[in-house]
C-alpha cells in the first residue's frame, strides 16, 4: 500500500510548496493539496498543516486559521487515528484547534529567529522511531512565536504520558545555543495523547534533499513509512 | 498658479515655465501633482541620465534592460532570472520599521509584475555611528521591518551588506534586492496590447499614506523636517503583498491579463502614465471607481502610495475570469478604465475632468540636466608610519569595529530557507539559491566601497564591481550581470556631482571588461543632512549562476591539516584604505593615497583560474578577500571550530587589501597539481599555512581561539545592544 498524504494551504501559508515537496520526494505516494475553503478531505494516511503566516497571522498567530472550513475535516482526520503534522505555524494552528496542549509565545529575545538549530528525541513515538535515542539532528528554525510555554500541571501531563517529542538541544560545537526560544523545558514538538498528531517549530521539510545543509528532516517520513 | 505652490511640488519655475507654454493654459491642481511626482529625480533620473545612458545593457543573454520593472537575462532552455535593486532610504530614516518593510514589499512586486515567481532578497544597509541611540533605532527597525516583510511573505533573504559609517548618521541608506525567476515565454511588460483594454485595479484600496512619497525621495532632509514627513512613509501589509502575488501569478500564468504595472512610486500616477508611454496610447481613467480606504480627493488618490496595489489591463472578455481568481485569493479588483487612442492621459471625477495631459510632455519632455562637475584633485603620494602597529592591536581593532564581526544577529532575524531550495544563506562571499525543479543554481551579491569612492571614484567602482565578482568567483558562480543602486548626496554640488559621473564611467568600464552588463537599477540623490553629505554609495546587485549545483565552493573550511594558499595581489600597505582607516592610521579622507589602479584583466586571469580550480575539484574551500585582508577572511572562514596557522612576512600583509584575491583550501595531496596549475596560467601564488584544530596561530604567535571567535561571534549583540 503507498502513503497518501495531503498538505493544507491556508492564505499566507508559505511552506506548503515545500511539504508538497517533501512528501512527494519522501513518501513517492499521492500527495494531495487541499485549499483551506474545501469541506472535504480525501483518505490519507497524513495531513500536513505547513509553516508560513496563514490569515497574517493577525489576531494572534494560528487563531483565524484554526477557524476555516477544513478544520473540521482535519479533527476527523485526527480522530479517526490518522498522522497529523502541524510544522512551525501549523503548530501554532494545533494549539489553536486545541488538537494540542499550550501555546507558542515570541521567542525570548522577542526577535524573529531564522537559523539552524540542533534537537533530540524526547519520548518515542511513531514520527520519531528512525531516529536513535543520543542522535542529534540538524534543522533549521524559523519563527517569531515557537517559545512553548504551558502550566505546571499541562508540564506533568505532557512528560508523564510522554507526549514530548523532541527537545532543542548544545549542538557538536562551539557556536550554538541549547535552548534558541526559551521554551519551557527546551520543548520543541509535542504530540497528543494519543500520539498521532505531532506539533514542532523546526522544519524538517527544509532538511532533507542532498543540496540541502543537512538530511536529517528525512527521518520523520522514514519513522512514518517504516 | 502662485510660485510657492509650484515650489512646493518641487518643480523649478524654469521647469513649470516649460510645462505653461507647452500647454498654453493654466494647470489644474491634480495635474500639478502629477508633474510633481513625475519630474522629480526619483521617477525621471534627470540628474543622472545623461550618464546612465553610457552604461552597458546589453548582451547575449539580456532578454530585458533597464525601462522595465524589472532587468530580465537568459539562464538556457526557458529559464530566465528577473532582478532590480531599489532604494528606499528617506522612509527608512523617517520610519525605519514600514520604510524598510515597504521597500522590501516594492522591490518584490517589481519582479512578480514580470510574470516572474521571486526565489531570493538580499538587502544592502548602510547606518552612521552605533554610538548614538539613534543609530541603535535605526538598525533595529531597519532589520525587523525587512524580516516582518520577507518573512511573512516567504521569500529566503540571501544575503547583503550591513555597514555603519559617520556620514551616514542622519541618512541611513536602505537598498533592497530581489531576484526572479521567469519562463522565458511568459515574461509580462508595461505594454499594453490593444486599443479599448479594461484597466483594472488590483489590491489593497487606496488611502493616504504616502502621499509625496516620490518627492519627498527627492529631498534634502533637515533634522526638524522628520516629523512633519512621517505621514509620507507607506505602511506595509505582507500578508495582503502574498495574496496578491500568488493571485498575480495565478492570472499571469492563466493568461488572463495583456500587461501589468505595479503601483509604487507616484502611484496610479506614475503606473498609468508608464502605461500610456510604453504602449504609445491613451489612458482614461475615472478615479470615482478606485477602491478607497477613507474620503480622498482626486489629487490625493492619484498622488497616494498605497501599498500592495497593481495596475493591469485585460481584454473585456476576461473580465468575469479575472474577477473570479482574484475572489478566491480575497483581492480587491476594479475597472477604472480603459486604454484609448489619444496619446493622452485623462483623468475624471465626479464627472468632471480633474486632469487631461498629452503623455508626451509628461514623459518625453521631463527635464535631462547637464549638472556642472568637478573632477577630483590628484592625491599626492606619502609614507605612513606603520613602526607602532602591533599584531595583537590590529586584530583588537577588528574586533572591537563592527564592520568585521559577524553580522547574525541582522541575517538571523531574516528567513534564509523558506522555499527550500537555499543553497547558501547570508554571512556568506554570496547568496545561492537553486532554481526549482532544476540542477542550475543562482548567486548574487550586493557590494559597495564608499571609502574608496570617495578617494578616487572611477578607480573606487572599479574595485566595487571587481569585489561583487570576486563574490561570485569565490563561489564557482560565473557572474553574468549588474542591478545598481546611485546613493549619492547632491548633486548640486560639483563635487558630489563629479562623484557621480566619475563612478558611473568606473562601472561602464568594469562593466564592459567583466562582460556582465546593467540591466535595472535606482538612482537616490540628495542623501545629506545638515550640509553632512554622505560618502559616495553607488552599490551594485551582481547576480551569477552555475549550471552544476554540485560544482559550488563553500566558503567555509572544511577539514583540519589542509593548506591555506592565496591568490591576488596584495596592495601596498600606504594604499590600503581600510587598512589605514580602521587600523587608525589616516584619520581625514583627505590623507589618504590615490588608489592603486586595478588591472581588471588580472582580475579575469585569477578568476578563471579558481572557476577552473573549482571545477576540477580541488577546491576545498574559497573566499575572496575584502576589507579587513588575509586575517578577515579567514575568520569568516573557520567552522566547526576549525582555526589556522599561517606564517607571512610580515604580519601588516595580513590586514592589506588585494586585487583579485582569494584565500583558497586545497588538500595537501593536490599541492602539487594546484600549484603546476597556477604556475602554468601565469597565477602567483603565495602558501602561507594550514587549517587547525581550536586554533589561531600567527608567525608562531599563539592566540586563544575560543575568545577570538567568541568576540567575532558575539559582539555585535553586545555593541548594539
Amino acid at each position: 500500500m503507498s502513503f497518501k498524504s495531503a498538505v493544507i494551504t491556508f492564505p499566507g501559508s508559505n511552506c506548503d510548496r515545500d511539504a508538497l515537496c517533501y512528501l512527494k520526494d519522501l513518501t513517492k505516494g499521492e500527495v494531495h493539496n487541499i485549499w483551506h475553503e474545501e469541506t472535504s478531505l480525501p483518505k490519507v494516511d497524513l495531513v500536513i498543516l505547513p509553516g508560513g503566516f496563514s490569515f497574517g497571522d493577525y489576531l494572534r498567530s494560528g487563531a483565524m486559521a484554526s477557524k476555516s472550513k477544513i478544520i473540521d475535516e482535519v479533527v476527523k482526520h485526527a480522530n479517526d487515528n490518522r498522522y497529523l503534522l502541524g510544522i512551525c505555524n501549523g503548530f501554532q494552528i494545533l494549539t489553536e484547534i486545541g488538537l494540542l496542549e499550550g501555546a507558542l509565545i515570541r521567542n525570548k529575545k522577542l526577535k524573529f529567529l531564522g537559523k539552524n538549530c540542533f534537537i533530540k528525541k524526547k519520548f518515542k513515538n511513531n514520527f520519531n522511531l528512525s531516529i536513535k535515542d543520543s542522535q542529534i539532528l540538524q534543522i533549521p528554525v524559523a519563527h517569531n512565536e515557537g517559545n512553548f510555554y504551558c502550566d505546571t500541571e499541562t508540564l506533568n501531563l505532557l512528560k508523564n504520558n510522554e507526549q514530548i517529542a523532541f527537545e532543542y538541544c548544545k549542538g557538536e560545537f562551539s557556536n550554538f545555543e541549547e535552548n534558541i526560544n526559551g521554551s519551557i523545558e527546551a520543548i520543541a514538538g509535542i504530540t497528543n495523547k494519543k500520539k498521532n498528531v505531532l506539533g514542532m517549530m523546526p522544519h524538517p521539510e527544509r532538511a532533507y534533499s542532498d543540496f540541502h545543509q543537512s538530511q536529517d528532516g528525512r527521518l520523520i517520513i522514514e519513522s512514518l513509512i517504516s | 498658479m502662485n510660485e510657492e505652490l509650484i515650489l512646493q511640488h518641487g518643480l523649478t519655475l524654469d521647469e513649470f515655465q516649460v510645462i505653461r507654454k507647452y500647454l498654453n493654459r493654466d494647470l489644474s491642481i491634480e495635474e500639478l501633482g502629477i508633474f510633481s511626482a513625475m519630474w522629480n529625480e526619483h521617477c525621471c533620473y534627470k540628474t543622472s541620465k545623461k550618464w546612465l545612458k553610457k552604461l552597458p545593457t546589453d548582451n547575449e543573454i539580456v532578454i530585458q534592460g533597464p525601462g522595465e520593472n524589472a532587468g530580465v537575462i537568459d539562464l538556457q532552455d526557458n529559464d530566465g532570472i528577473a532582478f532590480k535593486i531599489e532604494s528606499h532610504n528617506h522612509p527608512s530614516y523617517i520610519e525605519p520599521f514600514n520604510g524598510s518593510a515597504t521597500g522590501v514589499g516594492g522591490i518584490l512586486r517589481d519582479i512578480f509584475t514580470m510574470g516572474a515567481r521571486p526565489i531570493a532578497t538580499l538587502d544592502s544597509i548602510r547606518f552612521g555611528l552605533i554610538e548614538t541611540e539613534k543609530t541603535k533605532y535605526l538598525l533595529n527597525g531597519v532589520v525587523h521591518g525587512i524580516g516582518h516583510y520577507g518573512n511573512c511573505i516567504g521569500i529566503p533573504n540571501i544575503g547583503g551588506e550591513c555597514e555603519f559609517e559617520s556620514t551616514y548618521d542622519f541618512n541611513n541608506l536602505v537598498n533592497a534586492m530581489a531576484v526572479g525567476h521567469v519562463q522565458k515565454d511568459k515574461i509580462f511588460y508595461s505594454k499594453p496590447k490593444s486599443i479599448g483594454g479594461l484597466i483594472v485595479y488590483i489590491g489593497s484600496k487606496t488611502g493616504k499614506d504616502g502621499i509625496h512619497g516620490a518627492s519627498m525621495a527627492s529631498d534634502v532632509f533637515s533634522e526638524e523636517d522628520e516629523d512633519e514627513k512621517r505621514p509620507s512613509v507607506q505602511v506595509g501589509d505582507p500578508f495582503m503583498e502574498k495574496l496578491l502575488m500568488e493571485g498575480c501569478l495565478e492570472l499571469m500564468s492563466s493568461g488572463l491579463i495583456e500587461s501589468m504595472q505595479d503601483m509604487g512610486a507616484a502611484g496610479i500616477t506614475s503606473s498609468s502614465v508608464e502605461m500610456a508611454s510604453k504602449g504609445n496610447v491613451g489612458v482614461y481613467i475615472n478615479l470615482d471607481k478606485v477602491p478607497l480606504r477613507q474620503p480622498l480627493s482626486a489629487y490625493e488618490i492619484l498622488l497616494s502610495e498605497s501599498q500592495e496595489r497593481m495596475l493591469a489591463v485585460i481584454d473585456k472578455k476576461n473580465n468575469h475570469k479575472v474577477r473570479e481568481i482574484l475572489q478566491k485569493w480575497q483581492i480587491d479588483y476594479e475597472v477604472i478604465g480603459e486604454i484609448t487612442d489619444t496619446k493622452r492621459v485623462m483623468f475624471e471625477s465626479n464627472n468632471k475632468k480633474v486632469v487631461d495631459l498629452p503623455v508626451e510632455i509628461i514623459v518625453d519632455d521631463a527635464p535631462e540636466y547637464d549638472r556642472e562637475f568637478y573632477i577630483p584633485r590628484k592625491r599626492k603620494n606619502k609614507d605612513f608610519d606603520f613602526s607602532k602597529i602591533k599584531l595583537e592591536d590590529m586584530i583588537i581593532n577588528l574586533l572591537t569595529n563592527l564592520n568585521y564581526l559577524d553580522k547574525s544577529w541582522v541575517f538571523d532575524q531574516y528567513d534564509s530557507t523558506v522555499m527550500g531550495d537555499t543553497i547558501r544563506e547570508p554571512g556568506q562571499s554570496s547568496g545561492i539559491v537553486k532554481i526549482h525543479g532544476t540542477q542550475k543554481v543562482i548567486g548574487a551579491s550586493t557590494d559597495c566601497n564608499p571609502l574608496y569612492i570617495r578617494i578616487n571614484p572611477y578607480e573606487g567602482m572599479k574595485y566595487t564591481v571587481a569585489e561583487s565578482y570576486r563574490n561570485l568567483i569565490a563561489c564557482n558562480i560565473n557572474p553574468l550581470a549588474i542591478t545598481n543602486n546611485l546613493n549619492f548626496a547632491s548633486p548640486l554640488d560639483p563635487n558630489i556631482m563629479g562623484e557621480l559621473v566619475l563612478s558611473i564611467h568606473g562601472l561602464k568600464t568594469a562593466a564592459v571588461k567583466f562582460n556582465t552588463p546593467i540591466v535595472s537599477g535606482n538612482v537616490s540623490l540628495y542623501n545629506q543632512t545638515n550640509e553632512i553629505p554622505i560618502k559616495p554609495t553607488p552599490v551594485i546587485g551582481m547576480v551569477g549562476s552555475n549550471m552544476d549545483l554540485n560544482k559550488i565552493n563553500t566558503n567555509k573550511f572544511s577539514e583540519i591539516g589542509n593548506k591555506i594558499l592565496i591568490l591576488g595581489k596584495q596592495l601596498t600597505k600606504n594604499c590600503s584604505p581600510y587598512l589605514l582607516q580602521d587600523q587608525k592610521i589616516a584619520f581625514n579622507i583627505c590623507e589618504f593615497n590615490d588608489l592603486e589602479v586595478i588591472d581588471l584583466d588580472f582580475e579575469k586571469k585569477i578568476a578563471n583560474c579558481v572557476l577552473e580550480l573549482s571545477d576540477l575539484k580541488f577546491i576545498m574551500s574559497c573566499n575572496d578577500i575584502s576589507r579587513g585582508g588575509i586575517f578577515s577572511a579567514l575568520l569568516k572562514m573557520q567552522y566547526k571550530d576549525m582555526g589556522f596557522r599561517v606564517k607571512v612576512h610580515d604580519p601588516i600583509d595580513l590586514f592589506c587589501e588585494y586585487s583579485a584575491g582569494y584565500v583558497i583550501e586545497i588538500r595537501s595531496k593536490d599541492f602539487e597539481e594546484v600549484t603546476s596549475f597556477l604556475t602554468k596560467k601565469g597565477a602567483e601564488y603565495l602558501e602561507i599555512g594550514e587549517i587547525i584544530k581550536e586554533g589561531i596561530e600567527i608567525n608562531s604567535k599563539k592566540f586563544d581561539y575560543f575568545d577570538i571567535m567568541n568576540k567575532y561571534r558575539n559582539d555585535f549583540e553586545k555593541i548594539i545592544s
